[in-house]
Protein backbone atom coordinates (compact mmCIF):
# COMPACT_ATOMS: atom_id res chain seq x y z
CA UNK A 1 0.00 0.00 0.00
CA UNK A 2 1.47 3.27 -1.14
CA UNK A 3 0.70 6.61 0.47
CA UNK A 4 -0.29 9.65 -1.57
CA UNK A 5 3.02 11.43 -0.84
CA UNK A 6 4.97 8.39 -1.92
CA UNK A 7 2.90 8.12 -5.10
CA UNK A 8 3.47 11.80 -5.89
CA UNK A 9 7.19 11.40 -5.26
CA UNK A 10 7.28 8.47 -7.65
CA UNK A 11 5.49 10.39 -10.39
CA UNK A 12 7.72 13.42 -9.87
CA UNK A 13 10.90 11.32 -10.18
CA UNK A 14 9.52 9.53 -13.23
CA UNK A 15 8.84 12.82 -14.99
CA UNK A 16 12.26 14.08 -14.01
CA UNK A 17 14.00 11.08 -15.53
CA UNK A 18 11.86 11.12 -18.68
CA UNK A 19 12.82 14.74 -19.25
CA UNK A 20 16.52 14.07 -18.89
CA UNK A 21 16.86 15.60 -15.44
CA UNK A 22 18.45 12.56 -13.77
CA UNK A 23 17.08 10.95 -10.62
CA UNK A 24 16.98 7.41 -11.99
CA UNK A 25 18.84 6.00 -8.99
CA UNK A 26 16.43 7.67 -6.51
CA UNK A 27 13.50 6.32 -8.49
CA UNK A 28 14.87 2.79 -8.50
CA UNK A 29 15.58 2.95 -4.75
CA UNK A 30 12.05 4.15 -4.05
CA UNK A 31 10.52 1.37 -6.16
CA UNK A 32 12.67 -1.15 -4.31
CA UNK A 33 11.70 0.27 -0.92
CA UNK A 34 7.97 0.27 -1.72
CA UNK A 35 8.19 -3.17 -3.38
CA UNK A 36 6.28 -1.98 -6.41
CA UNK A 37 5.97 -3.82 -9.68
CA UNK A 38 6.92 -1.23 -12.29
CA UNK A 39 9.07 -3.49 -14.38
CA UNK A 40 9.06 -1.61 -17.67
CA UNK A 41 10.29 1.60 -16.02
CA UNK A 42 12.77 -0.22 -13.77
CA UNK A 43 14.16 -2.04 -16.77
CA UNK A 44 14.39 1.10 -18.90
CA UNK A 45 16.13 3.25 -16.29
CA UNK A 46 18.20 0.48 -14.72
CA UNK A 47 19.47 -0.85 -18.04
CA UNK A 48 20.54 2.67 -19.04
CA UNK A 49 22.37 3.14 -15.73
CA UNK A 50 24.13 -0.21 -15.84
CA UNK A 51 25.14 0.19 -19.47
CA UNK A 52 27.02 3.39 -18.67
CA UNK A 53 30.40 2.45 -17.10
CA UNK A 54 30.86 5.82 -15.40
CA UNK A 55 27.41 5.80 -13.79
CA UNK A 56 27.87 2.17 -12.83
CA UNK A 57 31.12 2.70 -10.97
CA UNK A 58 29.59 5.72 -9.21
CA UNK A 59 27.15 3.31 -7.54
CA UNK A 60 29.88 1.52 -5.62
CA UNK A 61 28.72 -1.62 -3.80
CA UNK A 62 25.07 -0.79 -4.56
CA UNK A 63 25.82 -1.84 -8.13
CA UNK A 64 25.07 -5.47 -7.27
CA UNK A 65 21.65 -4.68 -5.73
CA UNK A 66 20.82 -2.85 -8.92
CA UNK A 67 21.87 -5.80 -11.07
CA UNK A 68 19.49 -7.98 -9.10
CA UNK A 69 16.63 -5.49 -9.29
CA UNK A 70 16.99 -4.94 -13.03
CA UNK A 71 17.45 -8.67 -13.72
CA UNK A 72 14.07 -9.34 -12.11
CA UNK A 73 12.46 -6.45 -13.99
CA UNK A 74 14.00 -7.76 -17.22
CA UNK A 75 12.47 -11.17 -16.60
CA UNK A 76 9.09 -9.59 -15.95
CA UNK A 77 9.31 -7.85 -19.33
CA UNK A 78 10.62 -10.98 -21.05
CA UNK A 79 14.03 -9.41 -21.84
CA UNK A 80 15.56 -12.75 -20.97
CA UNK A 81 18.94 -12.15 -22.62
CA UNK A 82 19.61 -9.12 -20.48
CA UNK A 83 18.45 -11.00 -17.40
CA UNK A 84 20.79 -13.88 -18.21
CA UNK A 85 23.68 -11.47 -18.69
CA UNK A 86 23.11 -9.73 -15.38
CA UNK A 87 22.76 -13.01 -13.52
CA UNK A 88 26.08 -14.09 -14.98
CA UNK A 89 27.70 -10.88 -13.70
CA UNK A 90 26.31 -11.60 -10.23
CA UNK A 91 27.47 -15.21 -10.41
CA UNK A 92 30.97 -13.96 -11.19
CA UNK A 93 30.99 -11.72 -8.16
CA UNK A 94 29.14 -13.96 -5.68
CA UNK A 95 30.10 -17.54 -6.39
CA UNK A 96 27.98 -20.25 -4.74
CA UNK A 97 25.48 -17.65 -3.61
CA UNK A 98 21.98 -18.88 -2.75
CA UNK A 99 20.59 -15.47 -3.59
CA UNK A 100 21.97 -15.74 -7.13
CA UNK A 101 20.75 -19.34 -7.26
CA UNK A 102 17.29 -17.98 -6.60
CA UNK A 103 17.61 -15.64 -9.57
CA UNK A 104 18.63 -18.54 -11.79
CA UNK A 105 15.52 -20.40 -10.73
CA UNK A 106 13.34 -17.35 -11.42
CA UNK A 107 14.89 -17.21 -14.90
CA UNK A 108 13.78 -20.80 -15.47
CA UNK A 109 10.32 -19.70 -14.42
CA UNK A 110 10.40 -16.80 -16.85
CA UNK A 111 11.25 -19.24 -19.62
CA UNK A 112 8.27 -21.39 -18.67
CA UNK A 113 10.46 -24.32 -17.65
CA UNK A 114 8.29 -25.09 -14.66
CA UNK A 115 9.57 -28.53 -13.71
CA UNK A 116 13.21 -27.37 -13.69
CA UNK A 117 12.32 -24.27 -11.70
CA UNK A 118 10.44 -26.40 -9.17
CA UNK A 119 13.47 -28.67 -8.80
CA UNK A 120 15.76 -25.67 -8.29
CA UNK A 121 13.45 -24.21 -5.64
CA UNK A 122 13.17 -27.53 -3.80
CA UNK A 123 16.91 -27.91 -3.61
CA UNK A 124 17.36 -24.32 -2.45
CA UNK A 125 14.76 -24.91 0.24
CA UNK A 126 16.67 -27.93 1.53
CA UNK A 127 19.41 -25.56 2.66
CA UNK A 128 17.06 -22.93 4.00
CA UNK A 129 13.49 -24.03 4.55
CA UNK A 130 12.51 -20.59 5.80
CA UNK A 131 13.28 -18.66 2.64
CA UNK A 132 10.08 -16.67 2.21
CA UNK A 133 10.87 -15.53 -1.31
CA UNK A 134 11.16 -19.09 -2.59
CA UNK A 135 7.96 -20.20 -0.90
CA UNK A 136 6.20 -17.32 -2.60
CA UNK A 137 7.74 -18.14 -5.97
CA UNK A 138 6.08 -21.54 -5.71
CA UNK A 139 2.71 -19.88 -5.27
CA UNK A 140 3.45 -17.57 -8.19
CA UNK A 141 4.41 -20.53 -10.39
CA UNK A 142 1.18 -22.35 -9.59
CA UNK A 143 -0.76 -19.20 -10.38
CA UNK A 144 1.12 -18.64 -13.64
CA UNK A 145 0.24 -22.13 -14.81
CA UNK A 146 -3.40 -21.52 -14.05
CA UNK A 147 -3.34 -23.93 -11.13
CA UNK A 148 -5.26 -21.76 -8.70
CA UNK A 149 -6.13 -24.57 -6.30
CA UNK A 150 -2.42 -25.40 -6.16
CA UNK A 151 -1.62 -21.76 -5.50
CA UNK A 152 -4.18 -21.72 -2.68
CA UNK A 153 -2.68 -24.87 -1.17
CA UNK A 154 0.88 -23.52 -1.26
CA UNK A 155 -0.24 -20.17 0.08
CA UNK A 156 -2.10 -21.77 2.97
CA UNK A 157 0.98 -23.85 3.81
CA UNK A 158 3.09 -20.70 3.66
CA UNK A 159 0.73 -18.85 6.00
CA UNK A 160 0.86 -21.67 8.56
CA UNK A 161 4.54 -20.82 8.98
CA UNK A 162 4.54 -17.11 8.22
CA UNK A 163 1.18 -16.06 9.59
CA UNK A 164 2.24 -12.46 10.04
CA UNK A 165 2.75 -11.88 6.33
CA UNK A 166 -0.20 -9.60 5.62
CA UNK A 167 0.58 -9.29 1.93
CA UNK A 168 0.21 -13.04 1.64
CA UNK A 169 -3.16 -12.96 3.42
CA UNK A 170 -4.29 -10.28 0.97
CA UNK A 171 -3.06 -12.28 -2.01
CA UNK A 172 -4.96 -15.33 -0.74
CA UNK A 173 -8.10 -13.24 -0.23
CA UNK A 174 -7.85 -11.89 -3.75
CA UNK A 175 -7.46 -15.36 -5.25
CA UNK A 176 -10.53 -16.51 -3.30
CA UNK A 177 -12.53 -13.51 -4.55
CA UNK A 178 -11.55 -14.23 -8.15
CA UNK A 179 -12.90 -17.75 -7.68
CA UNK A 180 -16.03 -16.41 -5.94
CA UNK A 181 -15.08 -18.25 -2.70
CA UNK A 182 -16.27 -15.36 -0.57
CA UNK A 183 -16.49 -17.15 2.80
CA UNK A 184 -12.85 -18.09 2.54
CA UNK A 185 -11.94 -14.55 1.48
CA UNK A 186 -13.81 -13.26 4.52
CA UNK A 187 -11.71 -15.51 6.75
CA UNK A 188 -8.51 -13.96 5.35
CA UNK A 189 -9.74 -10.45 6.06
CA UNK A 190 -10.76 -11.51 9.56
CA UNK A 191 -7.17 -12.62 10.16
CA UNK A 192 -5.90 -9.31 8.83
CA UNK A 193 -8.32 -7.33 10.99
CA UNK A 194 -7.23 -9.23 14.09
CA UNK A 195 -3.60 -8.30 13.58
CA UNK A 196 -4.11 -4.87 12.01
CA UNK A 197 -7.36 -3.41 13.36
CA UNK A 198 -6.57 0.15 12.35
CA UNK A 199 -5.96 -0.28 8.64
CA UNK A 200 -9.01 1.09 6.79
CA UNK A 201 -8.33 -0.98 3.66
CA UNK A 202 -8.98 -4.22 5.53
CA UNK A 203 -12.25 -2.96 7.02
CA UNK A 204 -13.33 -1.85 3.55
CA UNK A 205 -12.40 -5.09 1.79
CA UNK A 206 -14.07 -7.14 4.52
CA UNK A 207 -17.23 -5.05 4.18
CA UNK A 208 -17.19 -5.54 0.40
CA UNK A 209 -16.91 -9.32 0.82
CA UNK A 210 -19.70 -9.41 3.43
CA UNK A 211 -21.98 -7.41 1.14
CA UNK A 212 -21.19 -9.78 -1.71
CA UNK A 213 -22.08 -12.76 0.48
CA UNK A 214 -25.42 -11.10 1.19
CA UNK A 215 -28.16 -11.84 3.65
CA UNK A 216 -29.42 -9.65 6.47
CA UNK A 217 -26.73 -10.52 9.01
CA UNK A 218 -23.87 -10.00 6.60
CA UNK A 219 -25.35 -6.70 5.41
CA UNK A 220 -25.60 -5.43 8.98
CA UNK A 221 -22.01 -6.46 9.58
CA UNK A 222 -20.89 -4.88 6.29
CA UNK A 223 -22.51 -1.62 7.36
CA UNK A 224 -20.48 -1.68 10.59
CA UNK A 225 -17.23 -2.19 8.72
CA UNK A 226 -18.01 0.52 6.17
CA UNK A 227 -18.73 2.79 9.15
CA UNK A 228 -15.40 1.81 10.69
CA UNK A 229 -13.66 2.68 7.42
CA UNK A 230 -15.34 6.07 7.36
CA UNK A 231 -14.26 6.60 10.96
CA UNK A 232 -10.65 5.63 10.26
CA UNK A 233 -10.41 7.81 7.16
CA UNK A 234 -12.13 10.91 8.51
CA UNK A 235 -15.07 10.45 6.15
CA UNK A 236 -12.92 10.70 3.06
CA UNK A 237 -13.32 7.20 1.70
CA UNK A 238 -15.94 7.35 -1.03
CA UNK A 239 -16.10 3.59 -1.46
CA UNK A 240 -17.19 3.25 2.16
CA UNK A 241 -19.76 6.03 1.83
CA UNK A 242 -21.23 4.28 -1.23
CA UNK A 243 -21.10 1.03 0.73
CA UNK A 244 -23.34 2.45 3.43
CA UNK A 245 -25.88 3.57 0.84
CA UNK A 246 -25.85 0.15 -0.82
CA UNK A 247 -26.25 -1.67 2.51
CA UNK A 248 -29.11 0.56 3.61
CA UNK A 249 -30.87 0.01 0.31
CA UNK A 250 -30.37 -3.76 0.32
CA UNK A 251 -31.42 -4.08 3.98
CA UNK A 252 -34.55 -2.04 3.39
CA UNK A 253 -35.48 -4.41 0.58
CA UNK A 254 -34.84 -7.52 2.64
CA UNK A 255 -36.49 -6.39 5.87
CA UNK A 256 -39.59 -4.85 4.44
CA UNK A 257 -42.26 -5.14 7.15
CA UNK A 258 -39.82 -5.31 10.07
CA UNK A 259 -39.35 -1.65 10.78
CA UNK A 260 -37.08 -1.72 13.84
CA UNK A 261 -33.89 -0.44 12.28
CA UNK A 262 -35.40 1.85 9.70
CA UNK A 263 -34.72 5.13 11.47
CA UNK A 264 -31.08 4.43 12.18
CA UNK A 265 -30.70 2.92 8.74
CA UNK A 266 -32.02 5.89 6.84
CA UNK A 267 -30.16 8.40 9.01
CA UNK A 268 -26.84 6.77 8.27
CA UNK A 269 -27.73 6.53 4.61
CA UNK A 270 -28.68 10.23 4.47
CA UNK A 271 -25.45 11.28 6.12
CA UNK A 272 -23.40 9.20 3.72
CA UNK A 273 -25.34 10.47 0.72
CA UNK A 274 -24.80 14.03 1.90
CA UNK A 275 -21.08 13.46 2.32
CA UNK A 276 -20.86 11.99 -1.17
CA UNK A 277 -22.73 14.88 -2.73
CA UNK A 278 -20.46 17.34 -0.98
CA UNK A 279 -17.36 15.52 -2.17
CA UNK A 280 -18.60 15.32 -5.74
CA UNK A 281 -19.52 19.03 -5.81
CA UNK A 282 -15.94 19.83 -4.90
CA UNK A 283 -13.97 17.30 -6.88
CA UNK A 284 -16.19 15.93 -9.64
CA UNK A 285 -18.80 18.56 -10.52
CA UNK A 286 -19.65 17.04 -13.90
CA UNK A 287 -20.86 13.91 -12.12
CA UNK A 288 -23.08 15.60 -9.54
CA UNK A 289 -26.40 15.05 -11.31
CA UNK A 290 -25.56 11.43 -12.17
CA UNK A 291 -24.63 10.87 -8.53
CA UNK A 292 -27.84 12.44 -7.25
CA UNK A 293 -29.99 10.28 -9.52
CA UNK A 294 -28.02 7.21 -8.49
CA UNK A 295 -28.43 7.96 -4.78
CA UNK A 296 -32.13 8.63 -5.31
CA UNK A 297 -32.61 5.27 -6.99
CA UNK A 298 -30.95 3.61 -4.00
CA UNK A 299 -33.40 5.29 -1.63
CA UNK A 300 -36.46 4.31 -3.68
CA UNK A 301 -36.32 0.75 -2.41
CA UNK A 302 -36.82 1.80 1.22
CA UNK B 1 -32.97 -15.20 -28.23
CA UNK B 2 -29.25 -14.63 -28.28
CA UNK B 3 -28.24 -16.85 -31.15
CA UNK B 4 -28.62 -14.88 -34.34
CA UNK B 5 -27.48 -11.36 -33.52
CA UNK B 6 -25.00 -9.26 -35.36
CA UNK B 7 -22.95 -6.73 -33.44
CA UNK B 8 -21.14 -3.67 -34.66
CA UNK B 9 -18.71 -1.89 -32.37
CA UNK B 10 -17.60 1.70 -32.75
CA UNK B 11 -13.88 2.41 -32.88
CA UNK B 12 -13.70 4.48 -29.70
CA UNK B 13 -15.60 1.85 -27.69
CA UNK B 14 -13.33 -0.91 -29.00
CA UNK B 15 -10.05 0.91 -28.48
CA UNK B 16 -10.92 1.84 -24.89
CA UNK B 17 -11.38 -1.84 -24.05
CA UNK B 18 -7.97 -2.87 -25.35
CA UNK B 19 -6.10 0.13 -23.95
CA UNK B 20 -7.60 -0.54 -20.53
CA UNK B 21 -6.39 -4.15 -20.65
CA UNK B 22 -2.93 -2.95 -21.68
CA UNK B 23 -2.74 -0.47 -18.86
CA UNK B 24 -3.25 -3.25 -16.31
CA UNK B 25 -1.33 -6.11 -17.83
CA UNK B 26 -0.83 -8.02 -14.61
CA UNK B 27 -4.48 -8.25 -13.64
CA UNK B 28 -7.86 -9.13 -15.01
CA UNK B 29 -9.93 -6.17 -16.19
CA UNK B 30 -13.51 -5.66 -17.26
CA UNK B 31 -15.80 -3.13 -18.89
CA UNK B 32 -19.41 -2.64 -19.91
CA UNK B 33 -20.61 -2.03 -23.43
CA UNK B 34 -23.18 0.65 -24.15
CA UNK B 35 -25.37 0.79 -27.20
CA UNK B 36 -28.76 0.16 -28.72
CA UNK B 37 -30.70 -2.28 -30.84
CA UNK B 38 -30.60 -1.39 -34.51
CA UNK B 39 -32.23 -2.82 -37.61
CA UNK B 40 -29.21 -4.94 -38.45
CA UNK B 41 -28.56 -6.13 -34.91
CA UNK B 42 -26.88 -4.41 -31.96
CA UNK B 43 -24.81 -1.27 -32.21
CA UNK B 44 -22.11 -0.95 -29.54
CA UNK B 45 -21.54 2.77 -29.36
CA UNK B 46 -19.42 3.22 -26.28
CA UNK B 47 -17.71 1.36 -23.46
CA UNK B 48 -16.82 2.13 -19.86
CA UNK B 49 -13.75 0.42 -18.39
CA UNK B 50 -14.71 -0.75 -14.92
CA UNK B 51 -12.14 -2.44 -12.68
CA UNK B 52 -8.65 -3.85 -12.50
CA UNK B 53 -8.74 -5.29 -8.99
CA UNK B 54 -11.04 -7.57 -6.97
CA UNK B 55 -13.41 -7.90 -9.88
CA UNK B 56 -15.55 -10.46 -8.05
CA UNK B 57 -16.84 -8.00 -5.45
CA UNK B 58 -20.37 -6.67 -5.76
CA UNK B 59 -20.44 -3.19 -4.19
CA UNK B 60 -18.17 -1.36 -6.67
CA UNK B 61 -19.89 -3.15 -9.56
CA UNK B 62 -23.38 -2.17 -8.37
CA UNK B 63 -22.41 1.46 -7.97
CA UNK B 64 -20.77 1.55 -11.37
CA UNK B 65 -23.80 0.00 -13.08
CA UNK B 66 -26.22 2.41 -11.40
CA UNK B 67 -24.20 5.47 -12.35
CA UNK B 68 -23.57 4.21 -15.87
CA UNK B 69 -27.25 3.50 -16.45
CA UNK B 70 -28.20 6.95 -15.13
CA UNK B 71 -25.71 8.70 -17.39
CA UNK B 72 -26.30 6.76 -20.59
CA UNK B 73 -30.05 6.36 -20.07
CA UNK B 74 -30.42 10.06 -20.79
CA UNK B 75 -28.60 9.57 -24.07
CA UNK B 76 -30.90 6.76 -25.13
CA UNK B 77 -28.23 4.10 -24.68
CA UNK B 78 -28.31 1.06 -22.46
CA UNK B 79 -25.92 -1.66 -21.32
CA UNK B 80 -25.74 -4.15 -24.18
CA UNK B 81 -22.76 -6.23 -23.21
CA UNK B 82 -19.73 -6.96 -21.09
CA UNK B 83 -16.01 -7.20 -21.76
CA UNK B 84 -13.52 -9.25 -19.76
CA UNK B 85 -9.78 -9.76 -20.03
CA UNK B 86 -8.27 -12.61 -18.03
CA UNK B 87 -5.21 -12.18 -15.85
CA UNK B 88 -3.09 -14.70 -17.72
CA UNK B 89 -1.98 -14.50 -21.34
CA UNK B 90 -2.99 -18.04 -22.25
CA UNK B 91 -6.23 -18.20 -20.30
CA UNK B 92 -9.14 -18.50 -22.73
CA UNK B 93 -11.67 -19.65 -20.20
CA UNK B 94 -14.77 -17.66 -19.44
CA UNK B 95 -14.66 -17.52 -15.64
CA UNK B 96 -17.48 -17.55 -13.12
CA UNK B 97 -17.40 -13.83 -12.43
CA UNK B 98 -17.62 -12.94 -16.13
CA UNK B 99 -20.51 -15.35 -16.64
CA UNK B 100 -22.40 -14.01 -13.61
CA UNK B 101 -22.07 -10.42 -14.75
CA UNK B 102 -23.04 -11.47 -18.26
CA UNK B 103 -26.11 -13.25 -16.88
CA UNK B 104 -27.16 -10.15 -15.00
CA UNK B 105 -26.85 -7.97 -18.10
CA UNK B 106 -28.73 -10.50 -20.22
CA UNK B 107 -31.69 -10.24 -17.87
CA UNK B 108 -32.20 -6.67 -19.02
CA UNK B 109 -30.90 -7.05 -22.58
CA UNK B 110 -31.36 -10.59 -23.86
CA UNK B 111 -29.02 -10.28 -26.86
CA UNK B 112 -26.14 -9.11 -24.67
CA UNK B 113 -22.68 -9.74 -26.05
CA UNK B 114 -19.91 -11.07 -23.83
CA UNK B 115 -16.46 -10.26 -25.16
CA UNK B 116 -13.27 -11.94 -23.99
CA UNK B 117 -9.90 -10.42 -24.90
CA UNK B 118 -7.93 -12.66 -27.25
CA UNK B 119 -4.31 -12.06 -26.20
CA UNK B 120 -2.83 -14.11 -28.99
CA UNK B 121 -4.75 -12.10 -31.59
CA UNK B 122 -3.69 -8.87 -29.91
CA UNK B 123 -0.06 -9.94 -30.00
CA UNK B 124 -0.13 -10.83 -33.68
CA UNK B 125 -1.87 -7.59 -34.59
CA UNK B 126 1.51 -6.01 -35.25
CA UNK B 127 2.37 -8.58 -37.86
CA UNK B 128 -0.81 -8.92 -39.86
CA UNK B 129 -3.44 -6.75 -41.44
CA UNK B 130 -6.26 -8.33 -39.47
CA UNK B 131 -9.37 -6.20 -39.58
CA UNK B 132 -11.36 -8.24 -37.09
CA UNK B 133 -11.56 -7.27 -33.43
CA UNK B 134 -9.07 -8.89 -31.03
CA UNK B 135 -11.80 -10.39 -28.90
CA UNK B 136 -13.83 -13.57 -28.71
CA UNK B 137 -17.60 -13.19 -28.79
CA UNK B 138 -19.90 -15.18 -26.53
CA UNK B 139 -23.67 -15.38 -26.69
CA UNK B 140 -26.23 -17.07 -24.52
CA UNK B 141 -27.71 -19.98 -26.40
CA UNK B 142 -31.12 -21.62 -26.09
CA UNK B 143 -30.01 -23.67 -23.10
CA UNK B 144 -28.93 -20.47 -21.30
CA UNK B 145 -25.24 -21.22 -21.27
CA UNK B 146 -22.55 -18.99 -22.70
CA UNK B 147 -21.28 -20.22 -26.01
CA UNK B 148 -18.28 -19.09 -28.03
CA UNK B 149 -19.32 -17.77 -31.41
CA UNK B 150 -17.13 -18.95 -34.27
CA UNK B 151 -16.35 -16.62 -37.13
CA UNK B 152 -18.57 -18.58 -39.51
CA UNK B 153 -21.64 -18.38 -37.30
CA UNK B 154 -24.41 -15.98 -38.10
CA UNK B 155 -23.61 -14.05 -34.94
CA UNK B 156 -20.73 -11.79 -35.65
CA UNK B 157 -18.89 -8.87 -34.18
CA UNK B 158 -17.62 -6.37 -36.69
CA UNK B 159 -15.64 -3.20 -36.30
CA UNK B 160 -17.65 -0.26 -37.57
CA UNK B 161 -14.58 1.55 -38.89
CA UNK B 162 -12.43 -0.88 -40.91
CA UNK B 163 -9.21 0.87 -39.93
CA UNK B 164 -9.86 0.58 -36.20
CA UNK B 165 -6.98 -1.85 -35.67
CA UNK B 166 -4.59 0.51 -37.42
CA UNK B 167 -5.64 3.32 -35.11
CA UNK B 168 -5.33 0.94 -32.16
CA UNK B 169 -1.77 0.00 -33.09
CA UNK B 170 -0.93 3.66 -33.35
CA UNK B 171 -2.24 4.32 -29.84
CA UNK B 172 -0.38 1.31 -28.51
CA UNK B 173 2.93 2.55 -29.83
CA UNK B 174 2.33 5.98 -28.34
CA UNK B 175 1.48 4.31 -24.97
CA UNK B 176 -1.93 5.96 -24.95
CA UNK B 177 -3.14 3.47 -22.35
CA UNK B 178 -1.54 5.61 -19.68
CA UNK B 179 -4.38 8.11 -20.07
CA UNK B 180 -7.23 5.66 -19.62
CA UNK B 181 -9.20 5.96 -16.38
CA UNK B 182 -11.58 3.31 -15.12
CA UNK B 183 -14.21 3.13 -12.41
CA UNK B 184 -11.68 1.76 -9.92
CA UNK B 185 -9.60 4.90 -10.46
CA UNK B 186 -12.71 7.03 -10.04
CA UNK B 187 -13.71 5.39 -6.76
CA UNK B 188 -10.19 5.95 -5.43
CA UNK B 189 -10.16 9.57 -6.62
CA UNK B 190 -13.47 10.97 -7.82
CA UNK B 191 -11.77 13.66 -9.85
CA UNK B 192 -10.76 10.92 -12.32
CA UNK B 193 -13.06 10.84 -15.32
CA UNK B 194 -14.53 7.36 -15.83
CA UNK B 195 -16.11 8.60 -19.04
CA UNK B 196 -12.68 9.25 -20.53
CA UNK B 197 -14.27 12.19 -22.35
CA UNK B 198 -10.94 13.80 -23.20
CA UNK B 199 -9.16 10.63 -24.25
CA UNK B 200 -9.48 10.92 -28.01
CA UNK B 201 -9.36 14.68 -28.42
Amino acid sequence: MVSKTEEDQLIRLENQVENGGGGAWEYLCLVRKLKLRLSDKVFKYGFALLSDPKKRSALGPEEWTLYEQVAIAAMDCQHLDVAKEYIKVLQGKFRESKRVGRLEAILLEAKGRWAEAEKAYSSLLEDNQFDQVIHKRRVAMAKAQGNLSGAIEWLNKYLEIFMADHDAWRELAEIYVSLQMYKQAAFCYEELLLSHPTIPLYHLSYADVLYTLGGVENLHAAKKYYAATIDLTGGKNNRALFGICLCASALAQLTRGRNKDDKENSELQSLSAEALEKAYKQQSPTNVSVLSSALRSLKVSS
Amino acid sequence: MGGESRYEIHQSAYIKLVLHALKHRTSAVNAVLLGRSAAAGVEIVDSVPLFHSQIGLLPPLEIALIMIEEYYGEKGLSIVGYFHANERYDDFELGGVAKNIGDHITRYFPQAALLLLDNKKLESLQKGKDRSPVVQLYNKDASSSWKLVGSDASSQLALKEPSANVVLLDYISSEKWKDIEDFDDHLDDISKDWLNSKLFN
